[in-house]
């Protein structure tokens, strides 16, 4: 396996985190508070963009959903990194891993600084965290090769999916600037875990591709268009529509879940990244597809 | 009744599983894979709803969530008596 390639954009991700390296914990002026009337969240990314509920429920109750629906994604991206960093953790300085561990290093640091901001953020203005409602203990997949490469798709597809929300939010002028600027300071350093995390998934999968075992590259496919959809529908929490206020927050859930409208907004979360593995033959459509059409 | 909310529970997991005619009080739901880690958080929500109140999912009581009985029995336990607490 040629891996100058690699090795290059590993030194380049280095060199460049330790350019940009900052303290997450002297990063923010945290506020003391941050007022509920005002928007938490671009519209457009809330759950219900696009349905009948953006148009019926006023300004005022749309901005409290927007601070939920916030403290959601936030929520979410702190049980996403800690699946991530006990991953990481477990493969760096093993062998296979001895390329990328140096840059597993600022990986995990700039990782454990980004769980910690999105907890203060959550305690401080939600004084909560939404737990997780992922299963403790998940069937591990024995196959090595198989694991490794579904740990960094994973991965790869959470990165990407947050970073669609932090792009939008980060210039999204009628937010408030330090929601803003928590957007915006992972996004200056997540593009460098895509990077990295899409030569990975690519890396990873080739043996899998040369085994020429059919009915493993379909079960990965299944399972990956699986998981993008599992990914999207976590955005949508019954906590979140209780604490907003709605009733019948299951059924709302249901609601929204079913409505046509929302698998164009599901497509657009995930384009990049459906788009990067399709074009490596990983799966073979958007999984939104069939919805959309 | 908690027959009622359970015979809910095995409708869902029926519904969702096509091919599958019935399902035994003891057989292991995930074992049996009649439902993964992705589809996971989607029961524990209508189990939730079921409960009237949120549940506290830990490596030490995930084992009352792989069976019927035991969503019947500990789970959803006092979904429908004066325990339960109310969301709204
Ligand atoms: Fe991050
Ligand atoms: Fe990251």
């Amino acid at each position: 396996m040629d891996t100058t390639d690699v090795v290059e954009t590993l030194d380049n991700l280095v060199a460049d985190a330790t350019d940009h390296h900052y303290s997450p914990y002297t990063r923010f002026d945290w506020v003391d508070e941050l007022a509920e009337e005002q928007w938490w969240m671009t519209p457009d990314l809330l759950t219900v963009a696009g349905t009948r509920h953006a148009r019926e429920l006023d300004e005022k109750q749309l901005m409290r959903l927007s601070k939920w629906e916030s403290i959601n994604f936030f929520s979410l991206n702190i049980h996403g990194i800690r699946e991530l960093l006990i991953e990481v953790t477990r493969r760096i300085h093993t062998r296979g891993f001895e390329l990328p561990s140096e840059f597993f290093h600022r990986f995990l640091g700039e990782e454990n600084g980004h769980m910690w901001f999105f907890a203060q953020f959550c305690l401080r203005y939600g004084g909560k965290i939404y737990p997780d409602k992922s299963l403790p203990v998940a069937t591990p997949e024995e196959d090595a090769a198989v694991a490794n490469f579904l740990v960094f798709a994973r991965i790869l597809i959470f990165e990407e999916l947050v970073d669609h929300f932090n792009i939008r939010m980060g210039r999204d002028t009628t937010l408030h600037p330090l929601i803003r600027e928590v957007n915006q300071v992972h996004h200056d350093d997540e593009w460098r875990h895509i990077i990295m995390g899409r030569k990975l998934v690519g890396l990873l999968y080739e043996p899998l591709r040369e085994r020429g075992d059919q009915e493993l590259r379909e079960r990965l496919d299944v399972y990956l268009r699986r998981y993008i959809t599992a990914s999207v529908q976590s955005l949508y929490n019954p906590a979140v529509y209780r604490d907003a206020g709605v009733p019948e927050a299951f059924a709302f859930r249901e609601e929204l879940l079913r409505d046509p409208a929302r698998a164009a907004y599901h497509e657009t979360f995930f384009k990049r990244i459906t788009r990067f593995l399709v074009s490596q033959d990983i799966i073979t459509a958007s999984p939104f597809q069939e919805a959309a059409a | 009744m908690a027959t009622d909310v359970i015979e809910q529970v095995r409708a869902w997991l029926l519904a969702r599983n096509p091919e599958v005619t019935g399902i035994g009080w003891d057989e292991d739901l995930i074992d049996s894979r009649l439902i993964d880690s992705l589809d996971f958080p989607h029961l524990l929500l209508l189990l939730e709803e079921l409960a009237g109140r949120e549940l506290e999912l830990t490596p030490e009581n995930v084992v009352g969530f792989r069976t019927l009985r035991g969503i019947r029995d500990t789970v959803l336990a006092d979904a429908t008596g004066a325990g339960a607490v109310s969301h709204e």
